[in-house]
């Protein structure tokens, strides 16, 4: 990584944890999704009726990796490994976001973007550092999310089950695979917005309207993608990353100072 | 190798507005360089086509050989701006804001604050290079974004009104500063500006617009004698003999436009044969004040210039 393009990395960085509204924003959905949401389900669990006949049925009828004697083991092991994927997904998604939308707009708000285009960066390198900049945040709040919602499930499954439960390998695949993809197409596609934005709010407002279908369509179907295998989920992981790789190729290509400065 | 050329340049945008209209202009290494015009004349428009910002509709321009519209990252390594769109973040410190700048420049982080804090001393903000940039009036934030204009040592810098929201000192410190840079580094210096007293004191060169197009360029004495070869005699007297062609700008002041000083001595003679006493006497040529004003004067009865 050029050095140049570090500094600008390091400095929406720095820029976006001195913003305390931003930063709530930003642990606001990773809260509820691994630490909300993982603590109420297991709160269902530990106060729900011990004969759950129906729920019994429900879980012979799912091609779990490994059957418990325990129901409340195997609903531990199903809400771990196969609704939280679902919802951590949205993690990436806007976590980078949020720090996209910011990214040339927020500069265009605070009339810093010419400054920074009067540097000896081409345009191309100034939109792969916002992108870079948004993407190890993204990185960065999904991996401590990760280890937060693993500690609350598994103090959880000890407090109610007695035993720890280890996640499936597919969450290599989520983690490693299709979380940086569908945080890079995230960012590329609010990143692009947020250059043609008049302000942050603008450019966030543009986000969730382009995002929230992609987010429906996605998380719709990613329990039935995680029921059917781990090929399945590593073609679907492929075809992100392919799709991350070539929004992010063209993106590069269609800026220009003139359309960046358009007022 | 030219500093800045311009050929035929003109600029129209998307909404049909000619920002800018076929103007093309020439400048020698080491000049300063007045582009003098009224709000919207086009001068900010001139500087942006000149790094690359905008692409020109029609012509051709240069930096120091380099096209901006096709190379403008090789053109922004030796230049330097300072315009009010472009500002600084809020959240650094003044010498935070140097080292990051410096840094994106290339340079090494160690190295940018050395040369930031020698020029935020140079331009009195050592105080306040700690102080968050939101703390800073807008005479402090003009002063250290010629810092960070000047960070890189570039050898070509526009400033487009560099001392609007300065204390008249503080003006005058960055008039000298710029002079300085001009004599001793050789650095060119495209300065679009409305204080044409200031503009007269450092500039070797200008040039007039007036809705985009160029109306006069050259020195002072070359304007001077494109718009009037003579001079003002301003005499001030008891009274103006009878039939002599004069001005009665004040009770007892005349001013009478004559080709050279040569024709003092009749004039004053003419008044104390007509028994007036004679008080003082100053020739004057026209300021680059009353150039411009006389230049956008004639555009405005006739833009066509026919």
């Amino acid at each position: 990584m050029d050095r140049r393009m570090a500094a600008i990395i390091k400095k929406d960085l720095r820029g976006i944890l001195a913003n305390r509204q931003m930063l709530c924003t930003l642990l606001a959905v990773p809260a509820v999704m691994t630490i909300i949401l993982p603590a109420v389900f297991l709160s269902i669990l530990h106060f729900a009726p011990e004969e759950m006949g129906d729920l019994e049925k429900l879980l012979e009828m799912l091609p779990l990796a490994e059957q418990d004697k325990d129901v409340q083991i195997n609903m531990i092991r199903l809400i771990l490994n196969y609704i939280l994927p679902v919802f951590f997904l949205m993690i990436p998604i806007m976590s980078s976001s949020v720090m996209a939308a910011a990214s040339f707009a927020g500069e265009k708000e605070k009339r810093t973007l010419e400054t920074l285009l009067y540097s000896p960066l081409s345009v191309k390198q100034i939109f792969t550092a916002k992108v870079a900049a948004s993407f190890f945040l993204s990185m960065s709040v999904s991996s401590v999310s990760f280890f937060a919602m693993l500690a609350v499930l598994e103090t959880g499954a000890r407090l109610t089950a007695g035993s720890f439960i280890m996640p499936d390998r597919k969450w290599l695949l989520v983690l490693l695979l299709i979380s940086p993809s569908i945080s890079l197409i995230a960012i590329t596609l609010t990143v692009r917005i947020s250059a043609k934005a008049k302000s942050v709010e603008a450019a966030q407002q543009g986000a969730v309207f382009l995002l929230l279908p992609v987010i429906l369509l996605l998380v719709g179907q990613f329990t039935g993608v995680l029921l059917v295998g781990t090929w399945l989920l590593c073609a679907v992981g492929a075809l992100c990353a392919g799709m991350a790789l070539w929004l992010l190729k063209r993106s590069m290509k269609g800026f220009r100072y003139e359309t960046l400065l358009k007022p | 190798m030219k500093a800045v050329m311009l050929d035929h340049v003109s600029k129209i945008y998307a909404d049909g507005k000619i920002a800018v209209d076929s103007v093309s202009l020439c400048l020698e290494p080491g000049e300063i360089f007045g582009f003098l015009g009224p709000n919207g004349a086009g001068k900010t428009t001139t500087v942006k086509l000149l790094n690359g910002m905008l692409i020109p509709t029609q012509g051709t321009c240069t930096v120091f050989g380099i096209n901006p519209a096709v190379q403008p990252e090789k053109m922004h390594a030796f230049s330097g701006v300072v315009t009010e769109h472009a500002q600084m973040y809020d959240t650094l410190t003044g010498l935070q804001n140097l080292i990051f700048y410096g840094t994106v420049f290339g340079l090494g982080a160690s190295e940018s604050e050395k040369r930031g804090k020698k020029l935020l001393r140079e331009l009195e903000l050592t105080e306040a290079e700690n102080k968050k940039l939101s703390a800073y009036s807008t005479g402090m934030r003009q002063r250290l974004s010629l810092a960070r204009a000047l960070l890189h040592e570039p050898k070509i810098l526009f400033l487009d009104e560099p001392t609007s929201g300065l204390d008249p000192e503080s003006a005058k410190n960055v008039h000298a500063m710029i002079c300085r840079l001009a004599e001793e580094k050789g650095i060119t210096i495209f300065l679009c500006t409305h204080q044409l007293r200031y503009a007269e004191e450092i500039c070797t060169r200008y040039g007039l617009l007036a809705d985009g197009r160029l109306l006069a360029e050259g020195t002072l004495d070359a304007l001077r004698k494109r718009l009037c070869s003579g001079i003002t005699i301003c005499i001030e007297a008891d009274g103006a003999p009878k039939g002599l062609l004069c001005r009665q700008v004040r009770s007892s002041v005349f001013e009478v436009e004559a080709d050279s000083r040569d024709e003092i001595p009749e004039l004053v003679r003419r008044f104390v044969e007509a028994g007036k006493s004679v008080y003082q006497v100053s020739a004057t040529e026209p300021s680059l004040e009353n150039i411009y004003f006389a230049m956008t004067k004639m555009y405005a009865q006739n833009p066509s210039g026919d």
